[in-house]
Formats: structure tokens, C-alpha cells, sequence
């Protein structure tokens, strides 16, 4: 079958999911090939491999377009053609790798920051009653970074937000949407709201809070990015805040589980993209999100009667969780982005502590300094961690001297287990 | 001499693998016949419910499987039990209401796409009941898969159901003779009448099961189904 060039970037993506599968060193079968009669695939992997390309391609109704089909690799190139002919908003593949490029979303600047107080893990550990240096040991956590007295969720989010758009030299009148996220702020009025107030947006000027928890910062981002695409905004503050260390006290919750968390936050400009545009600005590729209901019991928090926390956690379940979900969602980024994980400028991912980026970093053959050491030096910040690690990285691209900085991955986890990536590209 | 209760039929290719509840003073417990020669039987013309006489000798069957017996001689009906009451006995047999708990060890995540796999030495069985609190069918890429929530609030996804009874009410109503847009009209059941049907059943009730070790992982999918799928269903859509 003759492929055109689009029909090209189709293939890979077909050929790079059927490998995953089958493995790396089957040959790619014949077009007209019956995948299963011919053991190429059985019928487990057989959808075990469509299901991989629904995820990748976007199109969630390729497994029943092929249905009263013949399972060959020509069934799936037509199923595609006609999902792609009735879902007209699916770019096509090779429009992926300039997704970015193109993007009408940019990122111009940011700002992390996080709690005063500096304290080493085994300090965490005697006051939560564990012996000293199991933090360290077990979950390779240095020091955690602990709000001072006068910190708090609004005061951290105000001077990640206030540095992130002096950095950009726009004033808060310029705003449009303030969307902030946290998985401790339980107030009202919301953590948006109290931060259009201190920072004196325009009255007009909408403010939103999302959930997600540690996914909350890519929530946060593809909802402004929605917002600056369908024209309804043109510059968008996206901000996480976390304040752990006073909802996870000793008394309220299991050492192993407080232990793990500081508090941080973080700050982001997004901008419409225009003439004016820094150079040294990010382009927001795409962003995907789902929920792996099967680890749904991994961990679990609820206010208890008597005012402590019911804490589940299952640490083993969780962290096979995170490195399986991760590892799929960061190669769900390279075949959705066209870019190798190599290529990347840094991942900024969630970091449940830093033992398991270093597993992460294993898995992916990467280096481990590709990961930011947000969990190591400050714990898990929750929403923030991504966010302290997409500003590390961006900070760091700054002072990349010949040519252009490689792309950044995104890829959170959030309870549920909710899972979600993307990537940005430098312009 | 041993009575059993069959429980699960599936269909492994072109045979069938078959369970039954055996009693064991007050105890009752799952036991799965096989042949000297093969796990599965090419031909098995009985039905859930029917309760079997049979010879069966202890084999030393590989982890998970450990509910493996030798069939000695050929199987003779004695009785058949209603649906409801066969679910009365799928529950004091295996049962377990978590994803951990189904076969005492963990599940894992397929990384290159779909489907849950334990590692043959961690379980400790193949086979478990459980009820579920929302349940999909799906047709993919002509492959019946099944979505389901345990009681947990877990959520088992793209699980191959290889139920026969299920399997062959799929194959019927996908059957030419019924005429014209038989595979939307069997995607609105599956979509409607089939989620009432089963979910507003007093008795309904799942059991999950682990193929044979394959790459040496065992994978996870929907043994049995109930209730099960009536013929007179068809006429419906």
C-alpha cells in the first residue's frame, strides 16, 4: 500500500504500538496479514495493542470501528482514515511535532517557591516517632521544606504569582483568568479568589480553582490553554499551593505517609501567542488525561469523625502504581509528540519521593538528572511538585547556550488514580 | 466418587475450561476438572448448574492453578440447581470484594497496553468470586470485553470475558440471518437493556478468573457471568 506523508506518521505510530507488544525485535507484518491467525499477535494483545493506539492517537472508537473487521494492519490503516474523516478535530500525525510549534498557547514565564523552614528527614522522623534516617533511607527524602509561621497557602501562591509576572513585565491588570489548584487549601473564599484579591486582577478578570490533586497543575494548564485557544482569554496565571505540613501532623496522620511532604508553590504565565512573544518562550504541545480506576484503592484520605484524618495508604500498591502509569505516560508523550525522551530539556513529573524518580529514571534509561530533585531537597509538594520541577527545568533552559533547548515532558499521577502528561516545546 | 456443581464453562480457543463447586465437610470449594491429557475439554455438552457426578484424583497443577484434578472417568448429571441458588454457593466458595484480595497477590498493569496480569508463584488462586457495582460489555475489534467496579470502587478494565454462554449470545446476535445493522443493534443492547438486565438481577454475580501461565504471567479475565444470557433476549433488539 502506497502511504502518503501523513499516512507516514500513521505508520510509525501503528508500527511503534505493535512493537510494544509484540516486542522490538519482531519485523513489522505483512499489510494484509491476519495478526491473529497467524500468531503474530493472540487475541489479548491483539487489543492490548488497539488499546495502545487509541491512547496514542487520540481516536477512542478505533477498537470498534475494527470489529466484524479482519485484524490486519490494512483494517487499522482504514479505521483511521475514517475516524479521522468523522472526528475532523484529531490533527493529523505529522502535525504533532508542530503541534507545539504552532501552538497559539504560550508559556512566558514562571516562578517556584517553597516553605522558609529548611528541615533535615531525620528531624521529620523524630517528630513523627519513626527512627531517625528512615526517610532517607527509604525514601531518599534529604529535607523537606516546612511553611514558617505567617505562610501559608495564599501567601506562597502570591509570591510565586507576583515574581512570575514581574519576570514577564506584565501587570495583574493584564490577567484574564487566575486558575489556581492545591490539595490542601480547604478555605473559602477559594485560593483564586483570595489570589485575585492580593494581587489586584481586574474586577473582570475570572478566577477558578481545580482539582486533581498532584495532577492538579496539568488540570490547571490545559483548561487555560483551552481558555487562550478558543479566544476567550489572552493571558491566563496558572498557580498550584500546597501547605502539607500543617493538614499532615503527627496525631492526624501515619509518619510513613506525612512524613513524605513539604510545601511549595508555583507559578506560570500563559500567554495568546502574538508578535511580541519572548523568544525564550515554551509553546504548550497537547495534554491527555484518564483515570486507572483499578488502583483506585492505593490511597485514599478522608476527614475521620473524631477530626483526624483516615489515611489509606498503600505504599507498595501505590508506588508499583506511579512507575507503571508514569513510564506508559511519558511514552504516551514521545509517540503523541514526535520527540524522543532523550531529546527533552528535563521531565517534570510528579515525585512521590525521590526512590522512585530514581526507579523511574531506571526504567526509562534516562539519566536521573533529566528529573529535577524537587521530593529529594523540599518532599513531595503535592500539586507544586510538578510545578517546582517545571520551573527548575525552564530556569535551567534559560542558560542553554547553542541552540535551542530540547522539549519538556509533563507527566503527573493524582488519587484515583488519575494520570495525565504533555510537553512543551521551545520556540 | 465426587459430586461437583459446575460453576464456569469458558471457552479457551476451541475448548472449554470447566470449574465446579465441590463440598468438602463445611467447606465448598472450587475444583477444576481437567483430562490426563489436556486442561480443557474439546467437548463438554453440560450446562452451569448441573450438578455432575465424576472420579477426580489430586494433581500437582502449577501455582495459580492450584484447584486442578484429574477426571478419571466420565461425568454423569444428577440434578440441576437454579441460577439463584448456584450463586448462593458461588458465595461461600472463593470471594473477594478488593483487587488485592481476589488471588492474594498483586495485579499488575500490562505497560504497553491493556489488560491485569498476577505472577504465577504470588497467587495463591486462579479462580474468585466477586460482585460488581457497575459493569460495561464491549465489542473491540471483535474481541467481548468487559469494564467492571468492584465493590472497592477498583475499576478492572478490558477484561477478556470468555464465558460461553456470554460468548455464544454475542456470536447470535452478531449471526447473519438477523438481518441488517445486527453490530449496532447488539452495541444499543449492550448500552441499555443489557446494564438493567444484569445489574437489577438480585443474584448477579461475577467470577474472575487466571488464564494459564502465558510468558510466564497469568492474565486476568471474566470467567462467569450471571445472570446468564437468555435467548429470548435477542428478540429484543
Amino acid at each position: 500500500m502506497p502511504f502518503t506523508k501523513d499516512e507516514n506518521q500513521w505508520r510509525r505510530l501503528v508500527e511503534e504500538c505493535f512493537r510494544r507488544e509484540a516486542g522490538s525485535d519482531v519485523p513489522i507484518p505483512d499489510t494484509a496479514q491476519n495478526l491473529i491467525e497467524t500468531g503474530a499477535l493472540d487475541s489479548m494483545a491483539w487489543v492490548s495493542f488497539l488499546r495502545a493506539l487509541e491512547s496514542t492517537s487520540g481516536l477512542s472508537e478505533l477498537g470498534a470501528l475494527l470489529t466484524e473487521r479482519t485484524p490486519t494492519l490494512e483494517s487499522i490503516y482504514l479505521a483511521l482514515q475514517e475516524a479521522r474523516a468523522e472526528s475532523p478535530s484529531v490533527p493529523e500525525a505529522s502535525d504533532k511535532t508542530r503541534t507545539a510549534k504552532g501552538s497559539m498557547v504560550v508559556l512566558t514565564s514562571s516562578c517556584a517557591v517553597v516553605g522558609s523552614r529548611q528541615i533535615p528527614s531525620e528531624e521529620i522522623d523524630r517528630v513523627f516517632g519513626m527512627p531517625s534516617g528512615k526517610l532517607r533511607l527509604r525514601a531518599g527524602i534529604e529535607s523537606l521544606a516546612y511553611a514558617a509561621e505567617g505562610e501559608n497557602e495564599l501567601t506562597l501562591a502570591a509570591r510565586a504569582a507576583q515574581q512570575a509576572l514581574r519576570a514577564a513585565a506584565c501587570g495583574p491588570q493584564a490577567l484574564d483568568w487566575i486558575i489556581a489548584t492545591s490539595e490542601t487549601h480547604r478555605g473559602y473564599p477559594s485560593l483564586a479568589a483570595q489570589l485575585h484579591s492580593q494581587l489586584l486582577a481586574r474586577e473582570n478578570c475570572s478566577a477558578l480553582d481545580v482539582g486533581g490533586a498532584c495532577l492538579g497543575l496539568l488540570n490547571a494548564l490545559a483548561v487555560a490553554q483551552g481558555l487562550i485557544a478558543s479566544g476567550q482569554a489572552r493571558a491566563i496565571l496558572v498557580i498550584t499551593s500546597d501547605v502539607h505540613s500543617r493538614a499532615f501532623q503527627p496525631g492526624r496522620v501515619p509518619g510513613e505517609f506525612g512524613g513524605l511532604f513539604g510545601d511549595g508553590a508555583s507559578a506560570f504565565l500563559l500567554r495568546a501567542r502574538n508578535g511580541s512573544t519572548p523568544q525564550r518562550a515554551y509553546a504548550l504541545g497537547e495534554f491527555f488525561f484518564g483515570c486507572a480506576g483499578q488502583y483506585a484503592g492505593a490511597i485514599r484520605v478522608a476527614d475521620a469523625p473524631d477530626g483526624r484524618l483516615d489515611v489509606h495508604f498503600d505504599g507498595e500498591a501505590l508506588s508499583r502504581a506511579a512507575i507503571t502509569r508514569l513510564e506508559k505516560v511519558i511514552r504516551d508523550v514521545e509517540l503523541r509528540s514526535g520527540f524522543g525522551r532523550s531529546s527533552a530539556q528535563g521531565l517534570a513529573t510528579h515525585q512521590p519521593n525521590p526512590r522512585l524518580v530514581s526507579l523511574l529514571a531506571k526504567q526509562l534509561a534516562l539519566a536521573p538528572d533529566k528529573f529535577p530533585g524537587v521530593a529529594q531537597a523540599f518532599g513531595n509538594l503535592g500539586s507544586s511538585t510538578c510545578g517546582v520541577a517545571l520551573d527548575t527545568i525552564l530556569q535551567s533552559a534559560r542558560h542553554v547556550r547553542s541552540g535551542e533547548p530540547g522539549p519538556i515532558f509533563l507527566a503527573s499521577l493524582g488519587p484515583g488514580l488519575l494520570f495525565g502528561g504533555g510537553w512543551l516545546a521551545s520556540l | 466418587m465426587t459430586k461437583l456443581l459446575i460453576t464456569e464453562i469458558t471457552r479457551m480457543g476451541p475448548a472449554f475450561c470447566v470449574i465446579g463447586l465441590q463440598r468438602e465437610k463445611d467447606k465448598i470449594r472450587s475444583v477444576r476438572p481437567v483430562s490426563s491429557t489436556a486442561n480443557s475439554w474439546l467437548h463438554f455438552p453440560y450446562y452451569r448448574g448441573d450438578v455432575l457426578q465424576c472420579d477426580l484424583a489430586p494433581f500437582s497443577g502449577a501455582k495459580p492453578h492450584i484447584e486442578d484434578r484429574v477426571s478419571t472417568r466420565g461425568f454423569q448429571k444428577e440434578s440441576t440447581v437454579p441460577e439463584a441458588e448456584l450463586v448462593s454457593f458461588l458465595r461461600k466458595a472463593e470471594f473477594a470484594d478488593s483487587l488485592q484480595e481476589l488471588f492474594g497477590c498483586a495485579l499488575n498493569e500490562n505497560k504497553s497496553g491493556s489488560g491485569l496480569f498476577a505472577e504465577p508463584p504470588a497467587a495463591k488462586r486462579s479462580v474468585c468470586g466477586t460482585v460488581t457495582q457497575n459493569l460495561r460489555l464491549e465489542l473491540c475489534a471483535n474481541e467481548l470485553r468487559a469494564t467492571l467496579a468492584l465493590s472497592s470502587g477498583e475499576v478492572l478494565r478490558d477484561l477478556p470475558v470468555v464465558d460461553r454462554d456470554w460468548r455464544d449470545f454475542i456470536e447470535a446476535a452478531l449471526a447473519i440471518r438477523r438481518g441488517a445493522n445486527r453490530l449496532a443493534r447488539l452495541e444499543r443492547f449492550l448500552n441499555s437493556q443489557f446494564h438493567y438486565k444484569v445489574l437489577s438481577c438480585p443474584y448477579h454475580f461475577i467470577r474472575l478468573g487466571l488464564t494459564r501461565p502465558y510468558h510466564d504471567l497469568c492474565w486476568l479475565m471474566l470467567d462467569t457471568l450471571i445472570p446468564l444470557p437468555k435467548n429470548d433476549w435477542l428478540e429484543e433488539f
